[in-house]
């Protein structure tokens, strides 16, 4: 019987076991060291180094054939442990625990300037044990005889705005993209299909100009460590992987990759910013703890609700459209999401037409006037409503509105073509399966009827791929940028940008992408195992503006709210061949 | 050698003396009106550069951040709290000259002075965005506005404080 490549849950859904210390040290016990696909290199075997580092340890490594190696922290006594080494042109990447510890290092060393990089990793160092943690030391081998060299690796946004496809020797295949300098965003092909993206902290070094490092702890997910080292030319990539899968099995190995280069998006710092790490650490004025970084837990700090609290709360509060309180001095809306939104349109007021959609009840309107609707479906009594409108282009209008009574508080974002007779709707709901305050949505597609339109019979709006790949700025409002970037046909990233305009944090979600016109798309994402928003928005690449609506419940209540936003293309990942239906076998 | 015509500094201080000396005699209450005018103005000076120390003072404590560290600076520390969005205030030197001016009785004093003001507001957490940009320290909008700053101050106890503080616009 054909498989599919798709796991029973996706990512942001498995429920990954809690382990305890001592269960994690019972799985480090059983490990001598890190296993390879690819034949390991043995270009230390016989050698002794000593790496010295910057506010960071010195390690004295002596290296036996076998892979085996002992070290000693710090002048401390001499520890044997299991390693694994791999090569890409003069970098030496190597990889080892600390045996009866929950600790080991990745190291690289760049065999023709001496200086190395040095990760520490190691358990248990975060409520949630599982997670890798990791520390960045930057130093060099001691030579005999010879001064210290002064220039090291670095911290860099050289390789923000890059894409690739990877495939590593144990067949393990991702597209993986760095929009941002603090974080990443990536497919996992093979182990998951493929179908969403999903993002993790990430560190991003310079050697040279040619090869880079690159690391990822997949926070809020399986908490597994991966770090490499690429050539930017050959696309080629040697580095480790140090973690628990989903089912709690260790996954310690060192890998070898080769890929494919998928394109370059735009940087939008200052010309001559190469500064990496740009989210510090810490809070300004604080020290940062070992390891310290700052990580996005959207699952930890999201409200989790029963569809009973959904019930109550949207009793006590449900909002349309509230009228944007005025931030005294700043004279900024407060609605953060809507400082770009521009003005909407009365153009419905007054109009009366029916929505039918093909696989959803048709949907009846009376407009009173440019924020007071009616609605019913078919055959039912009318119900009031707020709703506000905005025509993104001549003829095309994005409206939405709450639906009162419903019994999952569902609240409709349309784009409805009166040039084409066409409507989408993007249908949010709650009760969802998860959380119940977090947003589902529907999708339908239809035709407008009203009098004096004659709509189609056979067209309608469509799934388009046109946007896949792209990545596309948003500047809602002074000190509020973000940036869409759309890497599978089911979900996006957004990434946040710091003060400088380098990519900060990153999250992701499910998503989808219509077509309305050439150059005007229509687009939701899902905040799931986040804070449960379902965004809507109206993209129109010719103007460069987005207008759009956002559904929320939270414990502040059912809110609908427009949002609009000035754009900038960055660039497009080629990444369509990866997405095209195959016979077998999914993706890729 | 004849040594009787060489002039020294202690013989010509010692005619100015011998000449000045009535002079001085004749003219003793104007010297003292001229006087009471000195020590008037070393005092103004002096008030006007214990106010500028001050000024410096307090403008060092906001631009380092450091504005609770500026409540003492107040008559009164607890009305010293200042616009919690001002980040750092520099010289409006497009402006107008700062001005100091002390009161007659040498107890008060006002100041204006043009300022560059660069104001910090945050924006409000209300989506996933903005919560994102405030946890990875940004999210703020930064402004510099052109403002004066009035200020009033007292001389308590021999030392100048600041009695109240306002920003105008210009």
């Amino acid at each position: 019987m054909p498989g599919t490549p798709y796991p029973k849950e996706q990512m942001h859904r498995i429920a990954y076991t809690k382990l305890s210390e001592q269960q994690i040290a019972d799985k480090l016990s059983k490990v001598s060291g890190p296993k390879s696909a690819s034949p390991l290199s043995d270009v230390f075997a016989g050698k002794s180094l000593r790496i010295v580092t910057d506010k960071g340890p010195s390690l004295a490594y002596t290296f036996s054939r076998g892979n085996r190696l002992s070290v000693a922290e710090n002048g401390g006594g001499a520890v044997d442990a299991g390693y694994g080494a791999l090569t890409l042109s003069n970098v030496a990447f190597f990889s080892h625990m600390i045996p009866g510890t929950q600790h080991g290092y990745a190291v690289v060393i760049d065999q023709g300037t001496n200086l190395v990089t040095v990760f520490e990793l190691w358990f248990s160092g975060y409520d949630d044990k599982r997670e890798v943690q990791r520390e960045i030391y930057f130093g060099y081998v001691d030579q005999a005889g010879q001064q210290a060299p002064t220039a090291r690796h670095a911290p860099t946004n050289r390789v923000e705005g890059k894409g690739f496809y990877w495939k590593q020797d144990a067949g393990a295949e991702t597209l993986e993209f760095y929009p941002s300098a603090a974080y990443s965003n990536f497919v996992e092909l093979s182990r998951f299909g493929g179908e969403l993206s999903f993002c993790g902290p990430s560190d991003y070094i310079k050697i040279n100009e040619d090869f880079y490092i690159y690391t990822r702890t997949e926070c809020e997910f399986s908490g597994i460590f991966t770090a490499y080292v690429m050539d930017l030319n050959r696309i080629e990539q040697v580095g480790v992987r140090l973690g628990f899968d989903a089912n709690d099995a260790l996954e310690y190995y060192v890998f070898r990759g080769k890929g494919e280069w998928l394109g370059q998006h735009a940087q939008f710092e200052k010309f001559g910013d190469e500064t990496g790490s740009p989210v510090p650490a810490a809070a300004a004025g604080q020290t940062p703890a070992k390891g310290a970084r700052r990580v996005y837990r959207p699952f930890k700090t999201m409200a989790k609700m029963t569809p009973a609290q959904v019930d109550a709360v949207c009793a006590k509060h449900t909002s349309a459209f509230a009228p944007r309180a005025i931030s005294p001095g700043a004279n900024a809306p407060v609605a953060s999401m809507a400082g770009n939104l521009g003005p909407s349109t009365n153009w419905l007021a007054g109009k009366s037409f029916t929505l039918r959609y093909d696989h959803a009840p048709a949907m009846e309107y009376r407009f009173d006037d440019a924020e007071n609707l009616q609605w019913r479906k078919e055959g039912r009594d009318w119900t009031k409503a707020r709703y506000q409108a905005f025509e993104s282009s001549p003829g095309v209008i994005l409206f939405g509105h709450l639906l009162e009574g419903e019994p999952n508080h569902d609240g409709h974002s349309i784009v409805a073509d009166f040039d084409q007779g066409l409507v989408t709707c993007f249908n949010g709901y709650l009760n969802t399966p998860y959380f119940a305050n977090e947003a589902g949505v529907k999708i339908h597609f239809g035709v407008i009827e009203m009098e004096g339109l004659i709509p189609p019979k056979y067209n309608r709006h469509q799934f388009t791929d046109e946007m896949l790949g792209r990545a596309v700025s948003q500047n809602y409002a002074p000190g509020l940028t973000s940036m869409h970037l759309y890497s599978t046909p089911h979900s996006l990233s957004w990434i946040i940008f710091t003060n400088a305009d380098t990519g900060g944090l990153e999250w992701s979600g499910p998503a989808a992408y219509v077509k309305i016109r050439d150059g005007l798309y229509f687009m939701y994402w899902l905040e799931e195992a986040c804070n449960g928003t379902l965004g809507t928005i109206l993209v129109n690449l010719h103007t460069m503006r987005d207008v759009g609506i956002g559904y929320n419940c939270g414990e502040n209540g059912l809110n609908m709210n427009a949002l609009g936003a000035h754009e900038r293309l960055a660039g497009q990942f080629d990444i369509k061949r990866f997405y095209q239906v195959k016979s077998s076998g999914g993706v890729v | 050698m004849n040594t009787d015509n060489t002039s020294t500094r202690r013989s010509f201080l010692k005619g100015g003396a011998l000449i000045a000396a009535p002079l001085a005699a004749v003219a003793a209450p104007s010297l003292v009106k001229a006087d009471d005018e000195l020590k008037a103005r070393l005092a103004k000076l002096e008030n006007e550069a214990a106010i500028r120390e001050l000024h410096q003072t307090w403008l060092r404590r906001i631009n380092t951040g450091a504005a609770d560290a500026a409540a003492p600076l107040f008559s009164f520390p607890e009305s010293g709290t200042f616009d919690q969005a001002v980040r750092s205030i520099a010289a409006d030197h497009a402006g107008q000259p700062d001005m100091i001016e002390i009161a007659a009785d040498g107890k008060s004093a006002a100041g204006q002075f043009h300022c560059a003001v660069e104001l910090e507001t945050a924006i409000a957490q209300d989506c996933t965005l903005a919560q994102m940009a405030r946890q990875q320290g940004s999210g703020f909008i930064r402004r510099t506005e052109r403002r004066v700053l009035n200020v009033e101050y007292e001389k308590a106890s021999g030392a100048w404080a600041i009695a109240k503080m306002e920003f105008a616009p210009v």
